[in-house]
């Protein structure tokens, strides 16, 4: 073999062999990569899955608690005899997060009244000074004071919240669709359309709202407080977690 | 990171030495927002679903499937970008998130809606007596959009997870090409 034959067959040996190795390097490259990707999927995917339990809201499987109206517009929703720990909920009928609160957390707020843990106060409030969502707020809420009857108020209540229109919505809350919804889910007192029509609470709902947001510092809506501290919203927003903090205060009560 | 240090001389002819450097800031700084919006989130699933509903632009049933997945997702980018690992991809998702934030509230502006961007946390919903706060949040996120952009055309910067595994393409520890006898030959 001639010397130029050699150096040509070492030459393509060692080309071949670079062309195994390069091949292997991105083999590997290809092979770190996927499992990044896979790995990183998994964990957004657990993520998202977590997410999803975190949030799963009860069910009201059992009646209510007794519900009652009090003088002032708040309203008490706790089984005979439970006074303590007291869960204070200030919300406003307008406030998409707080009908967010209602569908994720209510039930459990229920629920654990009526299973006597917890003595709930409800507090509907306007916090918006801005139109259209002021006026919205105080047609709901003022409604709301014009049924006596507690179980009848919650069902209101919720149905309000239920039928909330959106913050850019002009003259939302109408007062005939509010009476319509108050008929719907069975409030009979008398006075009942009249009360709405005329919207004759108004004043007094302004009056208790302004006072309270002064007297609880309250910096906006929805606010859980328990026995009188305020709860993370990271534990308002998760059913599991409030009934664990509710059920830590009622044990140490 | 030994592999980049080798391989760094090939390109570093051509650019300043200082600007791998840039780029690891600009990973870390675009890293720590998304970890840091991400995780102020992410406990509280309900919220972030309300945030992305207040923007009134997605179905509700897509805004839940956003609002569940976002957090976690800003919490894996952040995290990505920071250690430098698959750098140019995270970079173009982390770009791209940005470019979605700035459209949705630049869309919330146009429409009048007052919302909070709830980027960091929360419902979406103002304090009372707060105004939005859309410009700044646009120009913040904009920034960030330009930071993506520099990580995107600069991969992957000092201190790489890429480098150290070799999977930055370019800087890769390759063979000069040409003849294998350049210099001496044996046998000559």
């Amino acid at each position: 073999m001639s010397k130029a034959a050699r150096d040509a067959s070492v030459r393509e040996r060692i080309a071949a062999q670079r062309e195994a190795q390069r091949k292997q390097e991105q083999r590997k490259r290809l092979a770190t990569i996927i499992t990044v990707v896979v790995v990183v999927l998994a964990v957004i995917g657990g993520g998202w899955w977590y997410a999803a339990q975190q949030t799963k809201s009860e069910t009201v499987a059992g009646g209510l608690a007794p519900v009652t109206v009090q003088s002032d517009g708040s309203v008490v929703m706790a089984k005979d005899g439970v006074t303590a720990p007291v869960l204070d909920v200030y919300e406003d009928p307008q406030c998409p997060v707080c009908k967010q609160l209602e569908e994720v957390s209510g039930p459990t707020i229920k629920n654990l009244a009526a299973e006597g843990k917890v003595k709930v106060v409800y507090h509907p409030l306007t916090i918006f000074s801005q139109e259209p969502t002021r006026s919205n707020s105080l047609r709901a809420a003022s409604a709301l004071r014009c049924v006596p009857d507690g179980k009848q108020w919650l069902a209101f209540h919720d149905k309000i919240f239920k039928e909330q229109p959106g913050e850019t919505v002009e003259g939302g809350f109408k007062v005939d669709e509010l009476v319509k919804w108050g008929q719907d889910v069975g409030v009979t007192a008398p006075g009942f359309e009249s009360c709405v029509k005329e919207q004759k609470q108004t004043a007094a709902h302004e009056q208790y709202s302004t006072k309270t947001m002064t007297d609880q510092k309250l910096e906006g809506t929805p606010t859980l407080k328990l026995n009188g501290t305020q709860i993370d919203i990271n534990t308002t927003f998760v059913p599991s977690a409030l009934r664990k903090e509710i059920l830590d205060a009622a044990g140490a009560k | 990171m030994l592999t980049y240090e080798k391989a760094a001389p090939d390109r570093s002819r051509a650019e300043h030495p200082a600007l791998p450097w840039v780029t690891t800031a600009a990973r870390l700084v675009l890293g720590a927002v998304l970890i840091v919006a991400g995780g102020l989130k992410i406990g509280a699933p309900a919220l972030s679903v309300q945030a992305v509903k207040a923007y009134q632009l997605l179905p509700d049933s897509l805004a839940t499937a956003i609002g569940y997945g976002l957090p976690i997702l800003e919490i894996v980018i952040g995290v990505l970008l920071a250690v430098g690992l698959l750098t140019r991809v995270s970079a173009v998702v982390a770009g791209l998130l940005m470019l979605a934030f700035v459209v949705g509230i630049a869309s919330a502006w146009a429409r009048g809606l007052r919302i909070d961007c709830g980027c960091f946390g929360g419902g979406g919903e103002l304090g009372a007596g707060q105004d939005p706060n859309y410009f700044w949040e646009i120009l913040r996120d904009f920034g960030l959009v330009i930071v993506a952009a520099w990580i995107f055309i600069r991969p992957p910067g000092r201190l790489a997870m890429d480098s150290a595994l070799g999977l930055s393409g370019s800087r890769e520890p390759h063979q000069p090409e040409g003849d294998i006898f350049q210099g001496d030959e044996p046998n000559a």
